[in-house]
């Protein structure tokens, strides 16, 4: 593996870059679950289903 | 034993960069491809732009029968965010990353924005009209909707284009810059003129299904274009990161002081809103005014607005060829003011008594100072444009060019109406109204040249400077060029 402690194995990132990258992951599937939400309330208020 | 695990992280680790999004290397050299492939994201900018003011404006009032005061607000709503501009630029030149990027993060927040607009849109303007079941919802739920979706559309679109352009700039020497600006220019136009084509034939038919699959498949478009766009552009850097960590940066209050403090800035701020006004006004007239004053068919004001097109890819190329041999931008905007006087000189003449081939000088050399002024002010702002503050400078250029568009478009319509609506049943000339704005226009363009004439001067001193500085080295060029 790798002789830097910080190095996050085996994507030779550090810890801080890392988490970087997921908090991009984390922040899109928010704004995307969000508008998904909001786009199904819509839908359903313009022509419901389930009744 | 076999190690399947070692063995199979080993693979995932060899292949790793290769699918990263992010460029490990600083290039020296930028090809044209990839130039090419970065301003993809200003196809994007004016796909959306063409759905909010053309297409989304007559389905809203035509097939949806939205109120058009509704309409125009909503329509307005994108644009309280072009002053914000200037903040989105400085948030991403201060931007704090432990990989080291400013732009990238940015425009994929942007396209997220842009993306979640398109895909409520649809169904948020159909609630706004009542469609189906939605009669009986309360009032509040279809504006209330329908405004987020024009809000994020326009957050969206104005962050993509300030931060992709800073990037454009980042990567590509001084002396290539006007060729960068040509060809963000001829994208947004491609992309304006190619979505409108294709959104006029898919809603010919409209239905409302039609409109859901329009409005999204344009949501996945921009998605796909922007990554499409971003893929490797943005270099990953740990220095640059250490570097971001420890920075200290002067508050934005301040950086703004600084920025319009500089000696050229206010005064390029101005000639560009002017300009900008000016040729803005005649965005959304020139159609009707040639059907209404000329008697043009629908089919002959089409092609007019190839005209107005053709003559503004001309001028783009012609200002990229002339800035790219070391050109002063300042001066070449001067004379793309100066051209739009004789050209809204013909358009008036045409109606009294020119005839139609005036009127089509007058578009064509509209056209041409149009692209000859928004090429020039742009690489003027991105050369005046001191390092740090890359992004901020072409944030304050987009904050008052899309401000004054936005207005000269909007306040072009209400002149027209007024004048319409005090001319009374017995009526003025079919031209007058529309004559009025183009005198207007005339003004505003004169203004242009007249506040832009010191700064040609001072620009052309700088740069012959910058012509001794650009033989030593490549590298400190932008400190001298701003003198």
């Amino acid at each position: 593996m790798s002789d830097d402690p910080d190095k996050v194995w085996p994507t030779g990132l550090t810890l801080r870059e890392a988490e970087e990258v997921h908090s991009y992951l984390i922040d899109g599937t928010r704004v995307f679950g969000v508008i998904a939400l909001l786009a199904h309330i819509l839908v359903a208020v313009s022509t419901p289903w389930l009744g | 034993m076999f190690n399947y695990r070692s063995f199979a992280l080993r693979k995932l680790a060899s292949i790793g960069p290769k699918y990263l999004p992010f460029a490990d290397v600083a290039t020296e050299e930028v090809p044209l491809s990839r130039l090419l492939r970065l301003s993809l994201f200003q196809v994007t900018v004016g796909m959306a732009l063409v759905l909010l003011v053309g297409t989304l404006n007559r389905v809203m009032i035509v097939e949806l029968a939205v109120p058009a005061s509704i309409v125009a607000i909503m329509l307005a709503l994108p644009l309280l965010f072009a002053p914000l501009r200037t903040l989105i630029g400085y948030k991403s030149d201060t931007h704090v990353s432990a990989l080291g990027l400013r732009r990238a993060p940015y425009i994929w927040k942007g396209t997220l924005y842009q993306f979640g607009g398109f895909a409520i849109m649809p169904f948020a303007l159909l609630v706004l009209s009542g469609y189906g079941e939605a009669v009986d919802a309360p009032r509040w739920i279809g504006i209330g909707s329908a405004a987020l979706a024009f809000l994020l559309v326009g957050a969206g679109l104005h962050m993509v284009q300030t931060v992709g352009l800073a990037l454009a700039t980042d990567l590509v020497e001084d002396e290539d810059q006007p060729k960068v600006v040509g060809l963000m220019y001829v994208m947004l136009l491609f992309g304006m003129v190619g979505s409108a084509l294709i959104f006029g034939t898919l809603l010919e038919n409209y239905t409302p299904g039609r409109l859901i699959q329009v409005i999204q498949g344009c949501a996945v478009t921009t998605v796909s274009l922007n990554m499409f766009a971003m893929w490797k552009q943005e270099a990953r850097d740990r220095t640059r990161a250490a570097q971001m960590l420890e920075a200290r940066h002067e508050k934005f209050e301040v950086a703004m002081r600084n920025l319009i403090k500089r000696p050229t800035m206010k005064r390029l701020l101005l000639v560009i809103g002017l300009g900008t006004f000016g040729y803005g006004m005649a965005d959304v007239l020139l159609e009707p005014y040639g059907g209404q004053a000329l008697g043009l068919s629908v089919a002959q004001t089409t092609k007019l607005t190839a005209l107005l097109a053709g003559g503004t890819l001309l001028g783009f190329g012609y200002a990229s060829h002339v800035l790219g041999q070391g050109g002063s931008p300042t001066r070449l905007g001067r004379t793309g003011a100066l051209i739009g006087i004789p050209g809204f000189a013909a358009v008036i003449l045409s109606s009294l008594g020119g005839g139609v081939l005036m009127f089509l000088v007058g578009t064509f050399l509209t056209g041409l100072g149009a692209g000859l002024f928004g090429h020039a002010t742009l690489t003027a702002t991105m050369r005046a444009a001191p390092k740090g503050q890359i992004g901020m400078a072409l944030g304050t250029w987009g904050a008052v060019q899309a401000t004054c568009a936005g207005i000269a478009v909007a306040l072009a319509g209400i002149v027209r109406d007024v004048m319409l609506s005090a001319s009374g049943p017995a009526g003025i000339a079919a031209h007058a109204p529309y004559n009025m704005v183009f005198m207007i226009e005339i003004v505003m363009l004169a203004l242009a040249v007249m506040v832009a004439v010191p700064l040609g001067l001072g620009i052309k001193d700088s740069r012959s400077q910058t012509a001794g500085a650009r033989s030593v080295t490549g590298t400190d060029q932008k400190s001298v060029e701003v003198s």
